[in-house]
């Protein structure tokens, strides 16, 4: 009952078990502003789609909860156009770096492991600075103390480099180095990780580049269409690996589930958000660790020769 | 109109005289001196053509056949034997063993088949090494002891531990199987037996081989063949998939945009 074959995967699944992955996804993915990705890879290779299926479908999916998740927080006046166009453009280059080294890496034979650790490290990095950093935010309030999440006018070593562009939506004069640079290196993991990289934007806007929270997720969701998008077509036309079925199944969830999300992010407060975030950031890493180093219940494994 | 009629007519009376002339008893086993018979075996397909919808969860195939100018007396007697082999389209495969570095589990040496069936399915009346010696079993090809996996290279125990890994995963993925008692005699001279082809199944043409043994000697032998294709939207997605990836991709991105607008205005509240 409600079995459906993909033709790309090539395997049978439930109809209604990827509508609800779809929309488990989606809602966080509203309420974080993130893509995720992180999320969806790891649980459609757990439920049996290759890898390299996974990944691109993934990207495709997370095209359209963000284009939705976009036009909510559009009319909320959450997205910033300059910065995200400068955002998109340091994402493009980095995703095309990133599948160049994905296939150099597929060639020496190491890639899923560099992708794993990967993973590990970045999430779990950011995974505990923003949980650190939110509960340090929450214990303050319940003491009673004044927090402003940004001081506003507060100068850090990003004021002195050049290029200074206005970000009149973050009420912000900044150089433009910084958010090209942190684009790429996002789309660089984006297109390597099969994911958004919004879960490394989110906190790199926050922190670095001190955009205000609610502007943080508007943008960032923005440059996701455009990053996952690019992603989306490397895979298809390089590698044959989207399965247009699949993705369509996730996005019809996706698209519902974001639209609950948005509402239920905004019900929360900035530092409620960033905890659970952070706490969900890293139950995936402490996952992929456990991966790594327990030890396999079958240590043989069978992939189809590539080009096969 | 009045033609018709008649010849339905007609054609119901063929039928009666059919059913009747089935009726009749079977006629008496030919009477043959043993070991002078010319046993033959005929074998066919339930399914030659399988298309793979998208209500697609796999499929159970049916080989059938008869032992023509059978010497069998009795019923089920063992007189005969049968084997059937299916074989699946080939296919290139990498073989990886984990090892720990560094309190890591890490993909160690790996090593590459190609040309090995996508698909393998043995069934007999009786396990095969009682059927016949393993020299004839593989002189025939049958059995996956007989199954060509590596030919350039010799048997290192290396080599014998990544092969035995092959086929133990295929069976887990019911890709390779073994069933001793898959070919059932049906009377002196029918036999039938089943074949599951699951869900991840290749594509392409599947060889059928029907063997009738007789005292572990090879009598008879048959060959068939089924063709498993995409069909319809899975056939259509795939050749785009493969063909026109460009637009393929372009397509994809298209889906998920429009079904972004449809989704933030079918729940946007003003």
């Amino acid at each position: 009952m409600f079995q459906i074959y993909l033709p790309i995967a090539e395997i049978s699944v439930n109809l209604l078990v990827m509508l609800g992955l779809g929309a488990a996804v989606g809602f966080l993915s509203g309420m974080f502003g993130v893509g995720g990705g992180f999320l969806l890879t790891p649980f459609l290779m757990l439920s049996g789609i290759p890898p390299a299926i996974a990944v691109a479908t993934g990207a495709n999916q997370i095209v359209g909860t963000s284009v939705s998740g976009t036009l909510a927080q559009w009319r909320r006046g959450n997205v910033d156009l300059h910065m995200g166009a400068v955002l998109i453009a340091g994402g493009v280059a980095g995703a095309l770096v990133g599948v160049l080294l994905l296939r150099y890496l597929r060639g020496v034979g190491q890639a899923g492991l560099i992708i794993s650790l990967t993973y590990v490290v970045f999430l779990g990095t950011i995974g505990a600075l923003m949980l650190w950093e939110s509960v340090n935010v929450m214990r303050r309030q319940r003491a009673g103390k004044a927090v402003s999440a940004r001081k506003s006018g507060q100068h850090n070593w990003i004021h002195g480099l050049p290029f200074k562009m206005r970000f009149p939506r973050s009420r912000l004069y900044i150089s433009a180095i910084p958010p090209l640079a942190i684009g790429g290196l996002v789309g660089l993991l984006a297109s390597f990780l099969g994911v958004g990289g919004g879960f490394i934007m989110v906190p790199a806007m926050i922190y670095i580049l001190r955009v205000p929270t609610n502007i943080v997720v508007g943008t960032s969701i923005f440059q996701i269409i455009f990053v996952t998008a690019l992603v989306t077509l490397l895979h298809a036309t390089l590698n044959h690996t989207l399965d247009i079925l699949l993705a369509v199944l996730l996005i019809v969830g996706g698209v519902i589930g974001g639209q609950f999300g948005v509402r239920a992010g905004q019900k929360l407060r900035g530092e409620q958000l960033r905890a659970l975030l952070a706490l969900m950031v890293l139950g995936v890493a402490v996952r992929i660790l456990f991966d790594l180093v327990a030890r396999p219940a079958d240590l043989y494994s069978i992939i189809p020769a590539a080009g096969g | 109109m009045r033609v018709s009629r008649l010849g339905l007519l007609l054609l119901f009376v063929t039928l009666l005289g059919g059913a009747a002339r089935a009726q009749d008893p079977l006629p008496p086993a030919p009477v043959v001196k043993p070991g002078t018979s010319q046993e033959k075996v005929q074998a066919d397909i339930s399914t030659r053509q399988i298309a793979i919808e998208s209500n697609f969860t796999g499929i159970e195939i049916l080989i059938f056949g008869s032992v023509d100018f059978s010497d069998a007396r009795m019923p089920a007697s063992g007189t005969y034997d049968v084997i059937a082999v299916v074989r699946g389209p080939n296919d290139s495969v990498v073989v990886r063993k984990k090892t720990r570095v560094a309190g890591l589990w890490v993909n160690g040496p790996g090593k590459t088949y190609t040309d090995i069936p996508s698909f393998y399915a043995v069934l007999s009346s009786r396990p095969i090494r009682a059927i016949a010696s393993d020299k004839t079993l593989r002189e025939l090809g049958i059995g996956l002891s007989a199954v060509d996996f590596s030919r350039d290279t010799a048997g290192s125990p290396q080599e014998q531990s990544f092969k035995s890994a092959l086929i133990r995963l295929m069976e887990e993925r019911n890709l390779y199987t073994v069933n001793d008692s898959g070919v059932v005699f049906i009377g002196r001279s029918l036999f039938r037996g089943t074949v599951a082809l699951p869900v991840n199944v290749s594509t392409g043409r599947y060889l059928v081989d029907v063997y009738l043994f007789r005292d572990g000697d090879l009598a008879s032998r048959t060959k068939g063949s089924l063709e498993v294709t995409k069909a319809g939207l899975e056939a259509t997605i795939s050749n785009l998939a493969f063909h026109k990836p460009f637009l393929y991709g372009l397509l994809g991105i298209a889906i998920a945009v429009l079904a972004g607008l449809m989704g933030w205005f079918a729940f946007r509240r003003d």
